[in-house]
């Protein structure tokens, strides 16, 4: 009998999965693209004085807090088509890619809004006033003094929405997209469905180094940014 | 359009899943709890070999999507409990488990890693000068640790904790891939029949809306109970 597991398809399955990362990755950054604008729109209207706007974003960040990312995923592939079909537009010719942009791009706007909404807040407003006292514009003192302070806030925050939406972005598969994951599954499926758990151990393996990639990034902009505050404090 | 008679049937078929995925978030959570706690303060205190172990594990779980890891332990965890139990020449078929085991296991070892990194940030929020301080009234450590430590660490890890817990509901959702009986899946089945997905994501997401924002609502509560001794300082 064959063994059940071999080391060897651990380190085979890295290069036939390797190619798909571009998927992945452009997933991630069209999705985080998208978010980001979402996000920064939610978290102007959250901050807004306007007791209606404030609400429509409460609600939406509610909802989307509370929805699985795979169930957000179906709801975007069956029910955009639906809705859509009212106004006699077909979707067949679409690809599947679209729905998974869909999807994540409001998951990552959830993430985003609410770190931008923190980070604005925690930067003192005495902060603004002073800007004002040395004859800074409004536009001027936002750009120079309120966003490097609040970037460095609501890095972590960024860095955490972007792995999870890197991670989330595996359930992808299951309307049929071949990425990262779909690819595995494939390999699998391709092998009658044995050494199953080799593959996704290279499968981990591969968003394993994404998600420290990821971090060593965030860790290099957090201590460009951070400048300011070390001057201070020494 | 819609079939709203199925909506409001696949609703409650929906919310008769809600059962099993309170079961395997609570299961988790009483794991991983007590074990996270330890593993925290272990990082902080023991030597830098279990830090490093442990970091390892953190790193990984945090760095690979939930369904990676659902696919990991599902096509491992049958291998190595059958040569388990041949060892021991128990007679127990193993593919006919209930899939909530493998949730049990799943969801354990993912909140574990989840748990420590909040209590090992709560920890460090918590001065050490404070179990100091019990000391030198004459407690002892476990007695510091109940009555000093533990309620202070509970107000700082709350809010965490609070989206520790949805996230673990909404990432029991993705227990299809063990065919375990919880929300999304009961649903999806019942649409199988006349295709009404549409319908069937609308009633899986307001059971989750609804589910994830009791907990929260029940966490806020509860926060505020926990928060009573810091009004007698003020």
């Amino acid at each position: 009998m064959e063994k059940y597991f071999d080391v060897a398809y651990i380190v085979t399955s890295i290069p036939l999965l390797l190619p798909y990362i571009e998927i992945t990755f452009w997933i991630t950054v069209i999705a985080a693209f998208w978010g980001t604008i979402l996000g920064l729109l939610f978290a102007v209207a959250k901050l807004s004085p306007y007791q209606v706007l404030q609400k429509i974003a409460a609600a939406y960040t509610t909802a989307l807090r509370c929805t699985p990312s795979i169930v957000l995923l179906f709801m975007s592939y069956y029910g955009i088509p639906l809705v859509l079909s009212i106004f006699n537009i077909s979707l067949d010719a679409v690809d599947k890619s679209v729905f998974v942009l869909i999807a994540f791009s409001l998951q990552f706007s959830n993430n985003m809004c609410e770190a931008f909404r923190t980070a604005y807040e925690a930067v003192d407003p005495g902060q603004m006033e002073a800007a004002y006292t040395i004859g800074l514009t409004q536009l001027q003192a936002y750009w120079h003094i309120v966003f490097p302070q609040a970037l460095v806030v609501a890095l972590p925050n960024i860095e955490n929405a972007l792995i999870s939406l890197i991670k989330e972005g595996a359930l992808a598969y299951t309307i049929g997209l071949i990425d990262l994951t779909g690819k595995a599954n494939l390999i699998i499926a391709g092998n009658y469905n044995s050494h199953a758990l080799e593959v996704y151990l290279s499968l981990a393996f591969i968003y394993w180094m994404i998600s420290l990639g990821v971090q060593k990034v965030f860790y290099r902009i957090a201590h460009i940014f951070s400048k300011g505050k070390r001057l201070l404090l020494s | 359009m819609l079939d709203y008679e199925f909506l409001l049937d696949d609703f409650f078929i929906a919310l008769s899943g809600v059962p099993i995925t309170l079961l395997v978030t609570l299961i988790s959570l009483g794991v991983s709890i007590p074990v996270g706690f330890i593993f925290a303060i272990f990082r902080l205190d023991k030597s830098r070999f279990w830090n490093k172990i442990i970091g390892v594990y953190v790193s990984f779980v945090r760095g690979t999507p939930m369904i990676v890891q659902i696919f990991i332990v599902y096509s491992s965890i049958p291998v190595l409990l059958k040569s388990f139990f041949v060892l021991l020449q128990w007679d127990t078929d193993i593919y006919k488990l209930n899939p909530i085991w493998y949730a049990f296991i799943v969801f354990s070892l993912n909140s574990i890693a989840i748990l420590s990194e909040i209590f090992r940030s709560a920890l460090i929020a918590v001065h050490r000068e404070q179990l100091e301080a019990a000391y030198s009234v004459g407690l002892s450590t476990f007695q510091a640790y109940r009555e000093i430590i533990i309620p202070q660490l509970l107000v700082v890890a709350m809010p965490n904790l609070c989206n520790a817990t949805t996230n673990l509901i909404k990432a029991t959702s993705l227990g299809y891939a063990m065919s375990l009986q919880e929300i999304t899946l009961r649903a999806k089945v019942a649409a199988n029949a006349n295709y009404n997905y549409v319908e069937a994501y609308i009633a899986i997401f307001l059971v989750y809306l609804l589910l994830c924002s009791l907990v929260e609502y029940g966490f806020k509560h509860y926060e505020k109970k926990l928060r009573f001794y810091k009004f007698g300082t003020a």
